[in-house]
């Protein structure tokens, strides 16, 4: 990819507002990591708790810039017949029987032995070409045109083997195929790999990547991507519960609300046509913002004194 | 700048961020298109390039603000050494004005003194005391970081050198002349010299703040990577209670290393799942015929790990640490039962995956200290874990193997070793008392693959790590 090709990338500024533009508040951090990654032609590993908006952050980039977007799923077993290519196995064996009848038309005129085989060496050696290559997404997203978002969901998720597999299209941009040779990538498309943090990524792949931990966002910050994601909330009430989420951050919970799911707790308060936050309307929908039993009986103690405490000062939070 | 980049990474190194010179060439391609104009930029910039984890960003940041500090040294004199003067003002911008008017009286009192003074006349006139009475920050500042180049400042090493390297630095930027100038006003009991000794007593005050501030930065590393060296070294009962917990970090960083390559194996078997794609292109040689059957199944090997220690008298000073080891491995690596004795043996596995670290090894002491009997021990972990061990198991024994004389029973061990993929001895003791008086370290050694004289940490490392790679 080009700086040319790409005015929307051109500096930090700019993707700051081009990311406003669709949907997307990040933060400065964020815009400065997509701009070097850009720039340098480095992937990134995007770390954080999950529902900051890691894999967002790949789908808004290739809104933005047009590209598609190719996305590979991690998980356990996951190997290169299903991250890189495939062979069409089916139409190698047609293609073989196909070539057993032309066989005797093609070698016609041969007289010995040698002959023959000489003649066979004139075809060009298409069983193993790239017409029988079934390019699967990280060999698809060498091969666009144009160049690609290429997202590496959950990279943590996967084996520790898969990891050494990436090492040379994270750092080359190419692929090897050992029956064809090398492939490189036409445009090197921007990659982005997402981690949970669930086990320790290994440090050869940490050394090929800029490192973007996204944390939960500020106050204000998650206040203007509600207002950019569910702009049907009035001001009071999004102060109110952008509040009330980050009181629950710091509660001991299991699992800690994240942005999306302030989005949907905004979304269904819209609809609940609720203007402020009470005791009931927030035991009744607190199942959207947590998703452990355990983490809803904690809070339910405490939602008393979190409500009142954001319901009299909404602006202190 | 690019030197500076270079010794900024020097001292993220030395604060324990790993950095290789290929993050290093990263880190001048991101100054290059960032550029110096925007500090925060840069600073976001430089992070992705250099720390890797969340705990590497919050030491980065830290070395960031303290090398790259922005605000210069402050030798106005109007805050700290004026209170008398300004403690009656009560609005700010009259202590400004105040301020400057009184540097200027300060300024006129020593050219008045300086004329009845050849000395102070020509201290007037160097670089250094015009910049003084100028308060010119940066002129000052920049003499300073000369001066502390060139005394090899960034060598520190010890905060017992802070006072030899604020010497050096103050006479490497001529305060010597300051300080003949203000003996010789002494002398003469001249107005003036209160005003010069400020002017001096501002400019030490600054000088030892900074190495103080460098001392942080390029030794704090230093000393910790120096204390790790020598703690590593020193045998186990000779650490001091004081630096338990030091050890204790000690292991879990070893543990851990240790752990990040010790992962599960798969293995290709003979059965489960047909790898389809290989067994059609296996068969494609013999015209399509799929003479050869190829399986996709992997088998995740685990391998188990049994850890028996010695908590008895003999191995007390031992015992303590060599249970700090268990219960670090034991947090960190999947499937270790851990076993203590002394009389007679327990699982303590419980222990340590219940309690915290302190109180586990209190508890566990408190449990099965006393006298050692080897044999009822022995007889003990059969019991209890015999029917476990299998070709995947690796079989740990801490201890000194005296057993006051009592029956080894050496059938069991022979046993375990029969079942168990690997049997490690280790002996605390070192291997010259082997088999000397009650110890059966002789015979127990028969049953083990590998038995090792282990007192150190240094030892304890290659010794597991050893270990780790016969059971990959």
């Amino acid at each position: 990819m080009h700086t040319q090709d790409f005015p929307q990338l051109a500096s930090v500024e700019k993707i700051e507002q081009g990311f406003e533009s669709h949907g997307y508040i990040c933060s400065r951090k964020i815009a400065t990591a997509v701009f070097l990654a850009f720039q340098l032609r480095k992937p990134v590993l995007v770390e954080g708790p999950p529902g900051v908006g890691k894999t967002e952050l790949a789908k808004t980039l290739s809104e933005l810039l047009e590209t598609p977007l190719i996305r590979l799923q991690c998980y356990e077993g996951l190997d290169e017949a299903k991250a890189l290519y495939e062979w069409k196995y089916g139409k190698q064996l047609l293609y073989t029987q196909v070539l057993k009848e032309k066989l005797g038309d093609l070698l016609q005129g041969a007289q010995s032995l040698a002959d023959s085989v000489a003649k066979l060496h004139q075809f060009g050696d298409i069983f193993y070409s790239e017409e029988f290559l079934e390019p699967r997404p990280l060999l698809k997203a060498m091969q666009q045109e144009k160049g690609a978002i290429l997202l590496i969901d959950e990279v943590d998720k996967s084996d520790y083997e898969f990891e050494s597999l990436l090492l040379e299209i994270l750092s080359d941009y190419q692929i090897s195929i050992p029956e064809i040779g090398t492939v490189k990538a036409r445009t090197t498309p921007m990659v982005f790999l997402t981690s949970n943090n669930t086990r320790d990524i290994s440090d050869a792949l940490k050394r090929r990547c800029l490192h973007l931990y996204i944390p939960f966002p500020t106050v204000e910050l998650e206040e203007r991507i509600v207002l950019s994601r569910v702009p049907g909330v009035d001001e009071h009430l999004r102060h109110q519960l952008v509040g009330f989420v980050h009181s629950l951050r710091e509660l001991d919970l299991k699992k800690a609300p994240a942005i999306s799911e302030t989005i949907d707790w905004a979304r269904s308060l819209l609809l609940l046509h609720a203007d402020h936050l009470d005791e009931e309307l927030v035991r009744s929908t607190l199942n959207v913002l947590l998703k452990y039993e355990e983490d809803i009986e904690v809070t339910d103690l405490e939602l008393r004194s979190l409500v009142s405490s954001n319901a009299t000062d909404p602006h202190a939070a | 700048m690019q030197s500076n980049l270079v010794d900024f990474i020097q001292v993220l190194r030395t604060h324990e961020v790993r950095i290789s010179p290929a993050e290093t060439l990263d880190a001048v391609d991101v100054t290059k298109s960032l550029g110096y104009a925007d500090r925060n930029l840069l600073r976001d910039g430089l992070a992705m390039t250099l720390a890797k984890t969340p705990e590497e960003e919050v030491i980065f940041l830290h070395c960031f603000d303290r090398y790259f500090q922005q605000d210069l040294a402050d030798f106005s004199m109007s805050d700290s050494s004026l209170p008398e003067q300004e403690a009656d003002t009560s609005a700010p911008q009259d202590t400004a004005e105040q301020a400057a008017e009184f540097a200027d009286a300060q300024v006129t009192a020593l050219q008045l003194a300086a004329e009845d003074s050849a000395t102070l006349q020509s201290l007037l006139k160097t670089p250094l005391m015009q910049s003084l009475v100028s308060n010119d920050r940066t002129e000052l500042t920049m003499a300073m970081n000369q001066a502390a180049e060139k005394v090899g400042l960034q060598d520190i090493e010890m905060f017992t050198q802070k006072g030899q390297f604020t010497r050096r630095i103050l006479d490497a930027m001529g305060e010597e002349h300051i300080r003949n100038t203000v003996i010789e006003l002494e002398q003469q009991e001249s107005p003036a010299l209160p005003v010069l000794q400020r002017y001096r007593d501002t400019l030490r005050e600054q000088v030892r703040d900074y190495v103080e501030r460098e001392y942080l930065l390029h030794a704090e590393g230093k000393n910790r990577q120096f204390m790790d060296e020598i703690l590593s070294k020193t045998r186990l009962n000779n650490i001091e209670h004081l630096y338990l917990h030091k050890v204790h970090e000690l292991i879990r960083k070893m543990a851990k290393k240790l752990a990040s390559r010790h992962s599960r194996r798969r293995k290709l078997l003979k059965r489960g799942r047909l790898d389809m794609a290989k067994t059609i292109r296996k068969g494609i040689p013999h015209d399509g015929i799929m003479f050869n059957t190829y399986w996709r199944q992997t088998r995740k090997e685990k391998p188990q790990i049994l850890a028996v220690c010695d908590v008895s008298g003999s191995v007390a000073a031992y015992s303590k640490f060599l249970l700090l080891f268990l219960y670090s491995l034991q947090d960190i690596l999947p499937k270790v039962r851990s076993f203590a004795f002394s009389s007679h043996l327990g699982e303590v596995s419980d222990y340590f995956s219940d309690y915290p670290v302190e109180k586990a090894i209190e508890l566990v002491n408190w449990k099965y200290g006393g006298a050692t009997d080897y044999g009822s021990s022995l007889l003990d972990f059969a019991n209890l874990a015999l029917d476990d061990i299998n070709s995947n198991t690796t079989v740990i024994i801490l201890g000194d193997a005296r057993n006051n004389n009592g029956d080894p029973k050496l059938d069991i061990m022979q046993s375990v070793y029969q079942r168990a993929r690997q049997v490690i001895w280790l002996n605390p003791e070192s291997r010259r008392a082997w088999g000397t008086g009650d110890s059966e370290m002789l015979r127990y050694q028969s049953a083990c693959h590998f038995s090792a004289e282990c007192n150190n940490l240094k030892q304890l490392e290659r010794i597991v790590d050893q270990l780790l790679k016969s059971s990959r």
